[in-house]
């Protein structure tokens, strides 16, 4: 809404749920962000290993997050990530972005850009370049529910 | 509210209507984050003969009791009863973030029976719950819950909000937390229906229980009698026991009079926030008409009563 009324709802914390499908042992980066997301301000929901894109989403959906932040090191990203955006549009769930993570090569990038998994970042990037992008999306989910914001316009 | 919210509100009104699980999460982060839309949003949904039975789940930190409350929901929804968790953890005071963990010890079991599960941030608020926890009770009671399990942020101290909103309250105690038990007993021992004394696997178990025994002994008459559950979540250990004396007592509760109580109680908050709204709105604006009696007024006493006059009359602040 552009007279800012919502202006309150949108400097509430974002919610992010980090999904880390149970197929992936490499758990230790979504800890680092899990730290990092909570001290950025952020309410991190963090189930533990999510067995299945299933689980992910009806996670995402009792919780209302506006981001899932989904990591895969193992090679799986493109069968999972593409499963999930699926799920996604299958419940019909709006205003929920997807962010992604992990050893994700180049050339499937701009695959899962398209389907909507954004981000994708690997070792080495600098965490506030991940939580700058975590908060774009997470306003840009709010759009989706509420409107334009004053700050967005 | 502008057009896009009413929207949004109707879409979520007429989603609740038919057990849409995403609308209802999105009216509990409404009650969250948006709680000026609120009152439009329950007002049609409202139904006094649907509130849920609300079962609080409190103890020290680390004490076990996600753990339980994986085992017993399952146990609740095969008896029948539609069954929600909201489970509270602790905001940072410096960054407003937090890690809201509840799920790891909860995810599969409520997953798999398909229990709706809600996590959330106390926000600033005192006294072990979230401001918005009462309003997500009001969501899920209208959703067609029959039960709401609350876990408040884990607590030795006497945080006993969950008294407001919950018919049966099982403090839960566990070896190794002397202290904490120590500390416990100033408040948290007299708001329990139900002890229980978990991890029984562990060693020490014992000296708990004759530590509360103890207490129970020296408290007041009518709770000397009081049953000890010991569970363990590991041998599975008193779970059913447990899942029983939370029935058991909910069927000693009278439950049209714990309503009327909650509902008393539920008032008195919202009428507090909609007056505090007001003030608030005072402090940031300062109105011409609040400057004028300021310097008509003979003292503040007099002034504050004005003020409280133009609430009332519904005038523009
Ligand atoms: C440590 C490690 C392990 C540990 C994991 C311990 C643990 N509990 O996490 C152990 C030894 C168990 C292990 C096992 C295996 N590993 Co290993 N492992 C690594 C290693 C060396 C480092 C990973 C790590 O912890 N990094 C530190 C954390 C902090 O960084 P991170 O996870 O990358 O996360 C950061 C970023 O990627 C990003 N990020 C990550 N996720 C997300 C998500 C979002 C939304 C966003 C925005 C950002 C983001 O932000 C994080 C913070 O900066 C990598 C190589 C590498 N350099 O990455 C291989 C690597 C990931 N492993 C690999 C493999 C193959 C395996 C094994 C299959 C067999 C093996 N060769 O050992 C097993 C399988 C394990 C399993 N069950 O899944 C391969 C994967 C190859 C591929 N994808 O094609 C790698 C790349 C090594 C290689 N070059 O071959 N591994
Ligand atoms: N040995 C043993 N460990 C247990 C038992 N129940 C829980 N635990 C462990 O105790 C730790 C805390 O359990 P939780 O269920 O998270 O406890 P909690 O009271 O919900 O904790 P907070 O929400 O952080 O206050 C975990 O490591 C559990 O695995 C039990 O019966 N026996
Ligand atoms: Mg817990």
């Amino acid at each position: 809404m552009a007279n800012g009324k919502n202006q309150k709802y949108y400097d509430k914390p974002i919610r992010i749920l980090i999904a880390k499908p149970g197929i992936d042992g490499h758990d230790r980066g979504v800890y680092v962000l899990a730290r990092a997301f909570r001290d950025a301000g952020m309410e991190v929901i963090y189930p533990g290993l999510l067995p299945t894109p299933e689980s992910i989403i009806e996670t995402a959906i009792d919780e209302d997050v506006d981001v899932i932040a989904i990591s895969l090191l193992n090679g799986a990203h493109m069968a999972v990530f593409t499963k999930v955006m699926n799920l996604l549009k299958e419940k019909k769930a709006n205003g929920i972005a997807v962010v992604g993570g992990g050893i994700i090569p180049d050339e499937d990038k701009s695959k899962l850009e398209k389907m909507g998994v954004t981000g994708n970042y690997g070792p080495g990037t600098s965490l506030n370049i991940i939580i700058e992008h975590i908060k774009k999306r997470a306003y840009g989910a709010r759009e989706e529910k509420w409107g334009k914001s004053k700050k967005t316009k | 509210m502008g057009k896009e919210q009413k929207n949004e509100i109707g879409r979520v009104i007429s989603g609740i209507k038919k057990g849409d699980r995403q609308s209802i999460s999105r009216a509990i982060t409404i009650a969250e984050s948006a709680p000026e839309m609120f009152a439009s949003l329950i007002k049609p949904l409202y139904n006094p003969k649907k509130e849920a039975r609300v079962i609080g789940i409190v103890g020290p930190p680390g004490c076990g009791k996600s753990s339980l409350i994986a085992m017993i929901a399952p146990k609740l929804t095969a008896m029948g009863n539609k069954l929600g968790v909201i489970a509270i953890d602790a905001s940072s005071p410096f960054t407003g973030g937090s890690f809201l963990g509840n799920r790891i010890r909860m995810q599969d079991s409520l997953s798999n029976n398909k229990i709706f599960m809600r996590s959330m941030a106390s926000r600033g608020a005192k006294g072990g719950l979230a401001a918005a926890v009462m309003n997500a009770i009001l969501v899920l009671s209208s959703a067609g819950y029959d039960y709401i399990i609350v876990e408040p942020v884990g607590s030795g101290q006497a945080d006993v909000d969950i008294l407001d909103i919950a018919s049966t309250i099982v403090l839960v105690l566990a070896p190794g937390l002397g202290d904490e038990i120590q500390a416990a007993k100033a408040g948290l021992m007299e708001i329990g229906n139900i002890f229980v004394i978990n991890k029984v696997d562990l060693p020490g178990a014992d000296k708990a229980e004759r530590d509360i025994r103890y207490f129970i002994s020296t408290g007041p008459a009518e709770k000397r009698q009081q049953n000890i559950v010991k569970t363990s979540t590991v041998s599975r250990e008193g779970i059913d026991e447990l899942a029983q004396a939370i029935i058991e007592h909910e069927k000693s509760v009278d439950k049209n009079e714990f309503i009327k109580y909650r509902f008393y109680m539920e008032t008195l908050r919202i009428a507090t926030e909609i007056f505090s709204e007001h003030i608030d709105h005072l402090k940031k604006e300062r109105p011409k008409w609040l400057e004028t009696s300021l310097s008509e007024a003979t003292d503040p006493y007099s002034a504050a009563e004005k003020i409280i006059k133009r609430i009332e009359s519904d005038e523009k602040l």
